[in-house]
């Protein structure tokens, strides 16, 4: 096989962050290459590279041997790299012929030759066997069938390596079937295709190579024959256990969170809970594992009271709880680090002395006479007291929390949260983004936090991270719970599995 | 880097005023007069004597209440396109407890400021209710609701409380109408509670828990939500609490100034309003001192008009320019290249990991 495209020692750094380093990619022609990594692993950044929407910081990109320079998207798809979005880009009031030509320059007269265009979309069409009706909204269409539009579009400004990010997390079996069936049409006529997922599945289907990338490196390519399942999912989350610094402990206390046969958008496969059953006891930290989006920002939701779950009962300090309201949770004294620090955890414009006391605003440490008064002072000493301690890196505790650092803006959030001695702290994927001096200031806060008494719920997308400080390790797929194990010598094999759903 | 953002706030207006009336010289100029001249006019018609800086003072009045409604709903980041029909329901709401309740005097007065208070909040909790119950768009009905509560006030000033052949109501009594400061300066102590009520939502924003939470569902109501603040009841009061500021203001414009309604009463101080809080960054005490300088250009403009012919609608393009300036100048800040330049002294004093996002 002809080798297409080949990205050499690719790096993108965003301030001290890698988010690409030394990526090595080499795509051949008529070959579908399945990049397979979790969230965050990089593969949207070198997807973005590729495609002209970000320039390496290293690196060098070769198609057909010779060395391009990609500087914008309207480059990439001159030199036939077309992307389908896992989110589409399609103009929903316009009609599906119309989203085709859109910008296109193959007719480049005053007026546009409809009918003539018309001819030569439906043959390409046809070629591929893309089922599309050319007159229809967009807005009439299934999602399978914009999908279809998005091929047929990158097709029509004549790419040949087309880029499909998670392309089957919207679809249908069926409408999933009919894709693979394109797709090896596309092989057929000796084009090639860039797959992302992280689907096990799907990948081991569809994929001739499969190139793993982990925390922004590169870690290995296979050929799909010499794969299977488990093997692919050693590789994506890593396999060599990290010894852990932690001692783990066996918790034998009454629990601070106990969820009995939850349930909520149960047959949601991505997004909902399906009779979940396990408990947090005091002073233990229960991992929960899983590749993301099998329901883990459900469950953190239901532990803080954001969301109701339709079925089953929530404990906490073993009272059954009715009201799930996040301030009721607050109040028997539940902490929360968000998924999302900046959308759920702070108020961007508000400095971090006021998103220390967030919560607290009423507290006669910071407030007369249940917050008629602020006490300015007050929250200037503790948030000078809360900086020093927690090694908030800032002008002044006057500045705003967007202007932070990712990881100084977790320690904000660490320092309200875990002022006061918390029951129960949910923390969600707590150091995603963070470099490694702030992730170990994470987790010795968490285990000291632990010694204290605190139950605490991780949930992380990050195996070794779960692997480092669980003391229970509890595996979750598609909403259910396939499985609690020891945080002391995890069966690694057994729990990779299982997050595979096997 | 706070007490930089709070120097570009002031600065912002006051460079768009200046921006404008330099515009609006070089209108001026081209129709053929001196604009220095010009705005000599302008300001002796609003400074000029006692007097009428009192009648400038008076016309600020109303303005500040609008602007105050406005900026606080803004403040909880919902938008109150309302003020205008709130202030006239006030008004309307008075109108009645003073022709036909038999009220007199001062606690007549206190009675028909207090129900104006509480009729102007209720018109703003219908937006505030249908937004977090039905997911309505608040400024979509709070316009509505101005055209019904204009509608409304005509009904009244036609119909029910028609008083002659003109088609306006009767007049409050005497006893009724709210005191001057003095006979030399007569301006009426509605302006004063004005003042003081700007000075007391400034206090309650920036000292209060209640203010502070509804500054951060203002910023970030999802954040607010998950810790644990009460998002929809906090939306919903800062409507009411809005609705409240113009109907008071509705109010007090009848029984200082008015004291009667007619046609055309309360007509435009809404969106004056909104223009006005928007050009004070959201500061009540801000609104205050941008509503006086609104005023300033009405009195003003009408000097000019008769001693300079300079058509008083150069006024409106200045007033426009400003409000264009101004929320221009707020989101310029907000451009990356701009922030960067806002804190590049403060990276040059700190070197290290503070500022990177």
């Amino acid at each position: 096989m002809k080798e297409l495209l080949q990205m050499r020692g690719i790096s993108k750094q965003f301030g001290d962050f890698y988010a690409n380093k030394k990526v090595d990619l080499t795509v051949y022609e008529g070959e579908v290459h399945t990049l397979l990594g979790e969230n965050g692993a990089g593969k949207s950044t070198l997807m973005n590279i590729l495609i002209g929407l970000y320039q390496p910081t290293e690196g060098e990109i070769y198609l057909r041997g010779k060395k391009v320079h990609i500087d914008s998207p309207k480059t990439a798809v001159k030199l036939g790299i077309g992307m389908v979005h896992q989110h589409f880009m399609l103009v929903e009031a316009m009609t599906v012929f119309e989203n085709i030509i859109l910008g296109s320059t193959h007719d480049t007269s005053l007026f546009i030759k409809k009918d003539q265009l018309k001819k030569e979309i439906q043959e390409l069409a046809d070629k591929y066997d893309l089922d599309v009706e050319l007159d229809k909204d967009i807005t009439d269409i299934s999602v399978g069938a914009q999908q279809r539009v998005e091929i047929l579009k990158a097709l029509y400004r004549g790419a040949d390596l087309l880029i499909l990010d998670e392309p089957t997390a919207a679809l249908t079996d069926l409408e999933v079937k009919g894709l693979f069936q394109i797709i090896n049409k596309l092989l057929s006529e000796n084009k090639s295709v860039i797959f992302i997922s992280h689907k096990m599945r799907e990948v081991l289907q569809i994929s001739t190579n499969v190139t793993i990338l982990r925390a922004g490196e590169s870690i290995v390519t296979v050929p799909r024959s010499e794969m299977d399942g488990a093997k692919l999912a050693n590789l994506m989350i890593g396999r060599e256990m990290v010894p852990s610094v932690y001692k783990k402990i066996k918790a034998e206390g009454p629990s601070v969170l106990d969820l009995q046969h939850i349930s909520y958008h149960k047959n949601s496969k991505h997004n909902g809970l399906n009779d979940v059953t396990f408990a947090v006891h005091k002073g233990e930290i229960v991992g929960i594992a899983g590749v993301d989006g099998n329901g883990q920002s459900q469950l953190a939701q239901v532990a803080t009271g954001v969301l109701k779950p339709e079925e089953g009962e929530l404990d906490l300090e073993s009272e059954a709880i009715s009201v799930f309201d996040p301030l009721a949770f607050i109040m028997d004294n539940v902490s929360h680090i968000p998924e999302d620090r900046n959308k759920m955890g702070l108020i961007g414009d508000m400095s971090i002395e006021e998103n220390l006391v967030l919560k607290r605003t009423k507290d006669p440490r910071f407030s007369v006479k249940n917050g008629l008064y602020l006490k300015k002072k007050e929250i200037r000493e503790f948030a000078e007291e809360k900086r020093v301690k927690n090694d908030i890196r800032c002008t002044s505790v006057e500045q705003e929390t967007r202007t932070l650092s990712g990881g100084n803006q977790q320690k904000v959030i660490l320092a309200r949260e875990l002022d006061g001695s918390p029951e129960l702290l949910v923390a969600v994927h707590p150091t995603r983004g963070l470099d490694i001096g702030a992730t170990s200031f994470v987790h010795d806060t968490m285990i000291a936090a632990r010694e204290r008494g605190c139950g605490i719920l991780l949930i992380s997308a990050d195996f070794d991270e779960i692997l480092k400080v669980s003391d229970r390790i509890v595996v979750m797929f598609e909403g259910q719970i396939m499985g609690i194990y020891s945080g002391e010598n995890p069966p690694i094999d057994e729990i990779s599995l299982a997050m595979a759903g096997k | 880097m706070k007490g930089k953002v709070k120097i570009v706030k002031v600065i912002i207006p006051v460079i768009s005023i200046l921006i404008a009336f330099v515009i609006g010289g070089i209108i001026i100029a081209g129709l053929g007069k001196n604009p220095f001249e010009a705005y000599a006019y302008l300001f002796s018609g609003a400074f000029g004597s006692s007097q009428k800086f009192a009648q400038t003072l008076t016309i600020a009045c109303p303005l500040i209440f609008t602007a105050l409604a406005a900026a606080f709903a803004y403040k909880c980041g919902v938008f109150n396109l309302g003020g205008e029909g709130q202030f006239i329901i006030g008004a309307v709401t008075s109108i009645f407890v003073c022709l036909k309740l038999g009220v007199s005097g001062a606690p007549g007065i206190l009675v028909s400021l207090i129900l104006g208070t509480l009729m102007g909040g209720v018109w703003g909790a219908i937006p505030g209710i249908l937004k977090i119950t039905r997911g309505l768009n608040e400024m979509i009905v709070s316009i509505m609701l101005n055209y019904i509560a204009t509608l409304f006030m005509g009904y009244v000033y036609t119909n029910s409380l028609r008083e002659g052949s003109t088609p306006q109501t009767a007049a409050i009594a005497d006893n009724l109408q709210i005191g001057r400061i003095s006979d030399g300066f007569r301006v009426h102590w509605g302006f004063v509670v004005a003042i003081i009520l700007a000075v007391v939502l400034a206090y309650i924003i920036f000292n209060t828990s209640f203010g502070f939470k509804i500054r951060a569902v203002g910023m970030n109501p999802m954040a607010a939500k998950f810790n644990g603040f009460p998002v929809k009841k906090l939306i919903l009061s800062s409507f009411v609490i809005s609705g409240a500021v113009a109907g008071l203001g509705g109010s007090i414009e009848l029984h200082g100034k008015q004291f009667r309604l007619m046609s055309g009463f309360g007509q435009g101080f809404g969106f004056d309003g909104v223009a006005i809080a928007l050009i004070a960054q959201l500061n009540p005490v801000g609104a205050a001192v941008v509503a006086f300088f609104f005023a300033v250009l009405r009195k003003g403009s009408s000097t000019l008009q008769t001693g300079m012919k300079v058509p008083s609608s150069v006024v409106d393009i200045i007033q426009a320019l400003v409000i264009i300036f101004a929320v221009g100048g707020t989101v310029l800040i907000k451009k990356p290249s701009v922030q960067k330049l806002l804190n590049r002294s403060k990276n040059d004093k700190v070197s290290g990991k503070g500022a990177e996002a």
